[in-house]
């Protein structure tokens, strides 16, 4: 009996989405386009997961839509499907990469947001898996080339691109690094579930942690350079210097380089800031200055870290409040 | 106005004229606005400077429209309170804050450097979901209703500005230095992630 029931629902899912998508692709209007391919969303998604695969190629039609908003709830549908089924990588990775090119910069930007928690599930998915499949080469190469592309839009003309390729880097340098006991996990992250470079087996015959270590390092290099160049936008600059501190936080390893690069960065602000984007700057960068204080990692910077906190403005029980808590085993070793 | 200062055109307090703005509809002016409270409480004016009427973010428009009606009549319809009261109360229930809203906005309008340091912490302190980018932006008025009325004009300026660039991520920086011109007042704007 309840089988039957679970059954019929299937049928009528099924049918529901056929009829949807039907629907989809008769209408001219966006939002109602965006609104129905969302519902099918969560129906192949959510309610169904059986049906992903059905009606996969269906959905991915939908990214040569004419609409910006129509192409960005496609490319949010593969982020979902890829976390719920990562096999799926192999088909929307390459729709990805067409995308990253699209004309309009909103869909690149996208794309762009959606790479770092796909680049973690094709790590992981990559690490389980004993044997590397034609599918498997196909979707870290794709990736690569992607990532490659991210050093390119960095240096992008258009100051959002830029700030997203920030974050996309930010992302990635997190899971090619090393955790050690004081890096901090945000509260979403279950640690056993954190993918980093430690969860990457010696003899992994596509993942070799060595050089990806590396490759790690040098995009943090790229991120530091980009901080310090001279005619960096007021918002470029207080992303990245967030995304610095975020990675010092989670990666205490890169704690020292990032407190240097804030103290070059206070006393050399970029010229072609405008008086009230001074202002913009100084603020965030005292509130990331108090917040790596806090770390406990900041121990071995506390004199440049305060020094630099008083130049900015903040007062003695500012400082005091968020200094870091002095655990156990420092107390024991002093 | 302590507590329920404002995050996004306009105040908790109230003064929504110019964008207008239902609780999630578009205003008069067509924008999809919602306004918040930043702080732990909502506070009104009271018979002194150091006696405000604070209340909780459960207490509706309603509630406080007729407890301070019971209080004092004649102060709290002479100083606009009442009014004001009144005309939130037919817009939504009750204030809301900020900090436990969780929608997500394009653009995050402050009126005190206060509230947008909260709003900023908040952001630090969020479970970060898809990373989308939301402008927050300060410009500095004054609490009382002749530079809130004003202030209201601002703000529609300058998210008329906001509204018409086709590419604001790219624009927004000469965006908001052209308004600091024309207003001649100056504005605090970083971004924060979802």
């Amino acid at each position: 009996m309840e089988e039957e029931k679970a059954n019929e629902d299937t049928t009528s899912t099924y049918d529901k989405v056929v009829s949807l998508l039907n629907e989809a692709s008769l209408l001219h209007k966006d939002s109602q386009k965006t609104n129905i391919l969302r519902q099918v969303q969560e129906l192949i998604i959510h309610k169904d997961p059986n049906l992903l695969d059905n009606f996969l190629d269906e959905m991915l039609a939908f990214q040569s839509d004419k609409s910006i908003d129509v192409k960005k709830v496609v490319i949010s549908f593969m982020e979902d499907a890829c976390k719920h089924d990562y096999g799926l990588l192999h088909k929307t990775l390459p729709c990805l990469q067409i995308l990253l090119q699209d004309e309009n910069v909103n869909v690149q930007k996208k794309v762009i947001l959606t790479l770092p928690s796909l680049y973690k599930i094709m790590v992981s998915w990559l690490i389980k898996s004993k044997t590397m499949t034609d599918d498997k080469t196909f979707v870290w190469e794709t990736m690569k080339a992607m990532k490659k592309k991210m050093f390119d839009m960095i240096d992008s003309e258009n100051d959002g691109v830029r700030t997203h390729a920030v974050k996309f880097m930010e992302g990635i340098i997190l899971v090619l690094s090393r955790k050690t006991s004081d890096s901090e996990v945000p509260k979403n992250i279950k640690p056993e579930s954190d993918v980093t470079i430690d969860s990457i087996p010696e003899d992994h015959t596509l993942l070799k942690a060595k050089r990806l270590e590396e490759e790690g390092k040098k995009m943090f290099d790229v991120l530091l350079q980009f901080q310090g160049s001279p005619h960096i936008s007021s918002i470029n600059l207080m992303t990245v210097m967030g995304s610095l501190t975020n990675i010092a936080k989670q990666r205490p390893t890169f704690f020292g380089k990032v407190v240097q690069s804030f103290e070059t960065l206070q006393v050399n602000l970029p010229p072609t800031l405008a008086k009230s984007q001074v202002s913009s700057v100084r603020k965030n960068l005292k509130m990331h200055m108090l917040s790596l204080l806090k770390h406990s990692a900041s121990h071995d910077y506390l004199t440049q870290i305060t020094t630099l906190l008083t130049d900015l403005g903040a007062t003695n029980s500012e400082v005091m409040k968020n200094m870091p808590k002095i655990d156990e085993s420092r107390k024991r070793k002093a | 106005a302590g507590g329920g200062r404002d995050v996004r055109e306009g105040e908790e307090r109230g003064r929504r004229e110019e964008l207008g703005g239902g609780m999630r509809g578009e205003s008069k002016k067509g924008f999809c606005v919602r306004s918040f409270g930043t702080g732990n409480q909502v506070k009104l004016p009271g018979p002194a400077l150091d006696k405000p009427n604070i209340y909780d973010f459960n207490t509706t428009y309603d509630e406080m429209y007729k407890d301070l009606h019971r209080k004092d009549p004649e102060l709290y319809t002479q100083n606009g309170i009442l009014h004001m009261l009144d005309r939130n109360r037919r817009i939504k229930p009750r204030p809301e804050r900020f900090q436990a809203c969780k929608d997500k906005f394009d653009i995050i309008v402050t009126c005190e450097e206060r509230v947008y340091d909260q709003v900023i912490e908040d952001f630090e302190s969020r479970v970060k979901e898809d990373m989308q980018p939301v402008h927050i932006i300060n410009i500095d008025i004054q609490d009382n209703h002749e530079e809130a009325t004003l202030g209201a004009f601002l703000i529609l300026d300058l998210v008329t500005m906001l509204q018409d660039s086709e590419d604001l991520d790219n624009e927004i920086d000469e965006i908001l230095q052209d308004f600091e011109g024309k207003s001649n007042r100056s504005v605090l704007h970083t971004l924060g992630f979802y």
